[in-house]
């Protein structure tokens, strides 16, 4: 087809772009993740039957501003790469944060138990199993991710494949805290990450060949 | 015909808000701009530039979510044009010195290439107008300093003399302008 006729078929079939379609998309890819990876909770897992009493403690809200503080960073910096033209910013280096203020509660927590139970603090009651789980909670929501990707524009597509793995394994640790009962921070800060760092590199690995364009 | 990023960026917006007369007017506009962009890059292939020009428009249309209004349109379209470039250069197998292109956005920047060309007038302007006309037959059009002398009915010691003070001229120009 010539240039000329290709403009004229492009521009006849013109719908309206709504100013924060970018971010809406992200959004819906997240959603129909999460619902799939809640669903998962819910009936693989299991919630953890004293979330309620739980939802009044300490711990929990702890779990969550760690993996929600996460989420978000990752998330804000997958939907800039999403652009052709877009940078990370600050929110890469903001995920330090958390990480840093998870670390100082942790070594709070160890002083302020004896050494003979750090080993059993820092394997809980799950060790084996928490990472993995993290990491498949991770997977339906990279998956929505990746769809919400198909009309985006990412020129760093490891970068984009990165940030939305971790993205996608903040999220899936976020919702993987309604069936996780374990409570030391220092359990959070190793296993929780680990699973969010594997989806980070499966992103990583996936990125360059699933988000070309 | 000048093209600046404004401009570009006006037909943008208003293609974003379901406008297609103005979203194929910016298509149009682009055209020359990223044929120059490809040739120059694939040096002479010219079935392989039409087609990346067709598919950069194609990204242009059906990737225009992903413009930030606040941002200058120029940098949004190369960024997608460089990236179909190294996508044509991945797919066949060719490596490329990804560190040579982003000077190329110099290249591109159509708007900044049209403002310096009026900077430079404005420039020569300013200067006693026998060296400016020197400067442009000798520095800007490359002719040789016999060729200008003839042209401007000079002899070639007057051009190499009047070149020399133009230059000389601009330099103290452009340096009282910056401070």
């Amino acid at each position: 087809m010539n240039s000329d006729d290709l403009i004229a078929t492009l521009a006849s079939d013109l719908r309206p772009v709504p100013r924060h379609a970018l971010g809406q998309r992200v959004g819906l890819g997240l959603i129909a993740g999460a619902v799939v990876t809640a669903a998962a909770v819910v009936w693989w897992l299991g919630l953890r039957p004293d979330l309620m009493p739980a939802m009044h403690g300490a711990t929990f809200w702890i779990k969550w501003a760690y993996t929600i503080s996460l989420a978000i960073c990752a998330t804000a910096a997958t939907a800039r790469l999403a652009r052709p033209d877009g940078a990370t910013g600050v929110w890469l280096p903001l995920m330090a944060l958390p990480v840093l203020g998870l670390a100082l509660i942790a070594g709070w927590e160890l002083a302020m138990t004896p050494p003979a139970q750090w080993l059993a603090m820092w394997l809980g009651q799950s060790w084996m199993v928490c990472s993995r789980n993290v990491f498949l909670l991770a997977l339906p929501i990279f998956a929505g991710l990746l769809w919400s990707f198909r009309r985006f524009a990412p020129t760093r597509l490891g970068l984009a494949g990165m940030t939305g793995g971790v993205a996608a394994g903040a999220w899936g640790a976020t919702l993987y805290c309604l069936h996780c009962p374990e409570t030391s921070a220092l359990f959070v800060l190793t296993w929780y990450s680990l699973g969010v760092i594997g989806a980070g590199l499966l992103g990583r690995l996936l990125g360059p060949r699933l988000l070309r364009w | 015909m000048r093209h600046g990023d404004d401009h570009l960026r006006a037909l943008m917006l208003a293609g974003l808000a379901g406008d297609s007369a103005a979203h194929a007017a910016l298509l149009r506009t682009l055209l020359p701009a990223l044929r120059g962009f490809f040739r120059r890059r694939l040096g002479g292939r010219d079935d392989d530039v039409e087609d990346l020009v067709q598919e950069t428009l194609i990204a242009v249309h059906q990737r225009r979510a992903t413009y930030d209004p606040n941002r200058p349109f120029g940098s949004w379209l190369y960024a997608i044009a460089r990236y179909k470039l190294i996508d044509r250069y991945r797919r066949s197998g060719r490596t490329t010195p990804l560190e040579d292109l982003p000077e190329l956005a110099d290249e591109f920047d159509f708007a900044e290439a049209s403002d310096a060309r009026a900077d430079l007038d404005r420039l020569l302007d300013a200067i006693p107008a026998k060296q400016a006309a020197v400067l442009r037959a000798t520095r800007i059009e490359g002719l040789s300093t016999a060729e200008a002398a003839e042209r401007l009915g000079l002899g070639e010691s007057d051009v190499k003399v009047s070149a020399h003070r133009g230059i000389k001229a601009l330099a103290d120009r452009v340096r009282g302008s910056w401070r």
